[in-house]
């Protein structure tokens, strides 16, 4: 069948593209960044990536309040970090423009900001207050639980945020195709109701 | 390629949605049963085209293929590519709902231009001009949708000609690799199948 050849060269043409795709292990893509952002006492931390984990380099980054007003602009360094002092206790809203068209966006609402400055803030009263005889005062043991726990969880925070830059997979790739067929299939079943609704009319 | 949501502005974004409307249903209109398979086939080739990126130059750009959806669909090319589009947007969140339109005209339109410039040309049995108008359809193609990106950011980043530079520099690789990739289909075809190149429609079904 002349139809059926066709049909056949562009599924072998896709095959072959599939395959490509594959065997590339899914490289780095420049379709999407994402900006990941974290407090650390009364500084934010901010990583930018594209999907799939090329980092942006000197991408602008934008800091807006509740309200929506600018408080500070940077640029990403090589490695795709920017930090920033908090500059004023609201939520925090972090706007990533990669150039292209690429844009991300972070909030960080402000019981996080609060929660990490009372960290801190807690720290620095800690070292005022003397230590009992007895051994650590209760804002050491909280202080000494607090920075291990920073230091046990960075590598978490890391991967999470490594696991949203992660581009997609092959599964949903090929889901995405057969989607793609899926909708073909119900193209051609109205079609061809259509055409049969057609042609009984017209035997009768 | 794929403009980002909540980058480009409301007449933009509405301009964009209203002419890839308007492409679409040229498009249905003139999709009969026969060419169904056919839009499928290539809106899967451009769905996967995406995740083939190109390790050269500047940036990290991707494979697009509007050019051979173009010269094989026609205006079929604006639902192919748009299915394409909606379903990168749902599933990977590459581009996004609201750009979907104006995705859509960057890509489809590019590829519907390349159409009426080269499917005479690349039926040519003999000589080089058929190659040499698949390689322009596949090169043109992705250029044409660089200008066409740019043309888009022109009102939210400051100069045009700074942000088609860059594009249009970051896509060069691709524009080569695609004027390959469709030189070397167009002459595949031209071999096994020659009925499919130049004119998708108007010959009859």
């Amino acid at each position: 069948m002349e139809k059926g050849h066709s049909i056949q060269i562009s599924l072998v043409i896709l095959l072959l593209a599939s395959i490509l795709v594959i065997s590339s292990n899914l490289p780095a893509l420049a379709h999407k960044v994402i900006i990941f952002a974290w407090v650390e006492g009364d500084t934010v931390f901010t990583e930018s990536k594209f999907a799939g984990g090329k980092r942006a380099v000197g991408a602008q980054v934008q800091v807006f309040d509740k309200e929506g007003k600018q408080l500070l602009e940077g640029k990403t360094d090589n490695r795709g970090k920017f930090s920033f002092k908090i500059p004023k206790l609201t939520d925090l809203r972090i706007v990533l423009t990669a150039g292209m068209g690429h844009k991300g966006e972070w909030a960080i609402p402000e019981s996080e900001i609060l929660e990490a400055r009372g960290v801190s803030e807690e720290k620095r009263s800690g070292e005022h207050s003397q230590p009992t005889a007895a051994g650590l005062s209760k804002e050491e043991i909280k202080d000494l639980i607090e920075d291990s726990l920073d230091r046990k969880l960075r590598p978490i925070v890391r991967m999470l945020t490594e696991s949203q830059s992660k581009g997609p997979s092959v599964n949903e790739i090929v889901g995405g195709i057969g989607y793609i067929f899926g909708l073909m299939g119900v193209a051609l079943y109205f079609k061809n109701r259509g055409k049969r609704r057609h042609r009984d009319n017209y035997n009768d | 390629m794929h403009i980002s949501e909540g980058v480009l502005s409301a007449p933009v974004l509405v301009t964009g949605a209203v002419l890839a409307a308007a492409g679409v249903s040229v498009g249905l209109r003139k999709m009969d049963y026969e060419k169904i398979p056919q839009v499928a086939v290539l809106s899967s080739a451009f769905f996967v085209a995406s995740f083939i990126h190109v390790p050269i130059g500047p940036a990290n750009a991707h494979l697009i293929l509007n050019g051979i959806s173009g010269i094989l669909l026609g205006w079929l090319c604006f639902p192919s590519i748009l299915v394409a589009l909606a379903l990168q947007a749902i599933l990977f969140q590459f581009g996004g709902i609201t750009v979907l339109g104006i995705n859509t005209v960057n890509m489809a339109l590019p590829g519907v231009t390349c159409y009426y410039l080269f499917s005479r040309l690349v039926k040519r049995e003999r000589g080089l001009l058929s190659p040499a108008a698949a390689f322009a359809c596949g090169f043109l193609a992705v250029f044409l949708s660089g200008i066409l990106v740019a043309l888009c950011l022109l009102f939210t980043e400051e100069s045009f000609m700074s942000v088609a530079r860059l594009i249009l520099l970051a896509h060069l690789p691709v524009m080569i690799i695609e004027g390959i990739i469709t030189l070397f289909c167009v002459a595949f075809l031209a071999r096994v199948k020659p009925e499919l190149l130049g004119g998708i429609y108007g010959k009859g079904s």
